[in-house]
C-alpha cells in the first residue's frame, strides 16, 4: 500500500484505496447512500487529522470508516450496531467490476449468501488487508475468533462456488 | 490454516469493488481542497487576527492605566489623637535583694485618621500600646 504518511496528494492515495475502502464502509451501512457519506467523512477524518499518527494508515483509515459508520447509526437513531451493520444486505457485494471468469463471477455472487459475521471478517481480511488481529480489534473479538470465521467462510465459500460454477 | 485456502484468497483478491462515485470525490475535493485553494484568505485571517488581538491589548492597556489612575488613593491627614495615657499603679513588692518598689502598668494609644475627599474614604490606623516598670521605693 502507498504510505500515507508520505503522501502528500489525497487524490492519488484515494484513487488507488477508494474502491475497496467503500467496499468495507458498504459493509457497515445499509445503503449505497450511506456507504458514500461514511466513507467521505472517514476519509476527510483520517485525511486530516490521522495519517501522520504513528501505526498502520491502513488501519487507521479502517477504524475511521467503522466509527463514522457507528456515528451515522447513531445519528440515524437505528438499531444496535450488530444488527445493522452486516445486515445480510445480498446488494452489498454487487458493487464489484462484472467479471469474465465464471469462476469470479460465481464467487462474487457467492459472497452474499455468508453469514453476517462471516462475510465481516471476508471484507476486512481481503480488501481491508487486516490481520486477524487487527480485524479482532475492529470487531472486538479475539483473533482466534476472527481465524475461526475467516476458516468457515472459505469453507463454505469453495462449497457454493462449486456448486454456482456448475450450475 | 490459511495456506489451504490460499487459491480461494487470491480469487477473492482479484474481484475488484467499484470506484466511489464522482460525487464522493467531490465531495472530498470541497473538504480537502479548500484550505490549499486559498492560502491567501488563510494569511489575511492570520493578519488581520493579529492586529485584532494588538488592538484589544492597546485598549486594554490604556483601559487598565486610565482605571489605575483614577483609582490611586490620595489620602491625606485629617486627625492625630492621643488620648491620656492610663496608669496602674500595684502594691509594693519586695525583690530578692531587699529593696521595695511598686509596679506600675502605663497603657495609651497613638490614632490617626486619614481621608480621601475624592473618594469619600477614610484610613484609620489605630496602634495600642503598653509599658511596665517599676518604682523604687525608699524605706527608712
Amino acid at each position: 500500500m502507498t504510505d500515507a504518511h508520505a503522501e502528500q496528494d489525497w487524490r492519488a492515495w484515494f484513487a488507488e484505496h477508494g474502491a475497496r475502502l467503500r467496499l468495507i464502509a458498504r459493509q457497515w451501512t445499509r445503503s449505497d447512500a450511506d456507504a458514500d457519506d461514511v466513507l467521505q467523512e472517514a476519509f476527510v477524518r483520517f485525511w486530516k487529522h490521522q495519517r501522520h499518527l504513528p501505526g498502520d494508515p491502513n488501519a487507521l483509515v479502517v477504524t475511521s470508516i467503522r466509527r463514522a459508520a457507528l456515528d451515522l447509526h447513531r445519528r440515524s437513531d437505528r438499531r444496535a450496531l450488530r444488527e445493522q451493520s452486516v445486515a445480510a444486505d445480498a446488494e452489498v457485494f454487487a458493487a464489484f467490476e462484472p467479471e469474465a471468469d465464471p469462476r469470479l463471477q460465481a464467487l462474487a455472487r457467492s459472497l452474499p449468501s455468508l453469514p453476517a459475521e462471516q462475510r465481516e471478517v471476508v471484507v476486512l481480511k481481503v480488501w481491508g488487508d487486516l490481520t486477524f488481529e487487527q480485524i479482532g480489534e475492529q470487531l472486538a473479538i479475539s483473533p482466534n475468533t476472527a481465524a475461526s470465521r475467516w476458516r468457515y467462510a472459505m469453507e463454505a465459500l469453495r462449497r457454493l462456488v462449486t456448486a454456482r460454477t456448475y450450475e | 490454516m490459511n495456506n489451504e485456502h490460499s487459491d480461494l484468497e487470491s480469487a477473492l483478491r482479484a474481484l475488484r469493488p467499484r470506484a466511489p462515485g464522482p460525487a464522493v470525490v467531490a465531495g472530498l475535493a470541497r473538504e480537502l481542497d479548500a484550505p490549499a485553494a486559498s492560502p491567501g484568505r488563510g494569511r489575511v485571517i492570520a493578519w488581520f487576527s493579529a492586529a485584532a488581538a494588538a488592538a484589544a491589548c492597546l485598549l486594554g492597556f490604556l483601559f487598565f492605566r486610565q482605571a489605575d489612575e483614577a483609582l490611586a488613593p490620595a489620602y491625606q491627614l485629617v486627625r492625630a489623637e492621643q488620648p491620656p495615657a492610663a496608669v496602674d499603679v500595684f502594691a509594693p513588692l519586695r525583690l530578692d535583694d531587699g529593696s521595695f518598689v511598686r509596679p506600675v502598668r502605663v497603657r495609651w494609644s497613638n490614632e490617626t485618621h486619614w481621608e480621601d475627599r475624592r473618594t469619600n474614604t477614610k484610613l484609620i490606623n489605630y496602634s495600642p500600646s503598653e509599658q511596665f516598670g517599676f518604682i523604687p521605693l525608699e524605706t527608712y
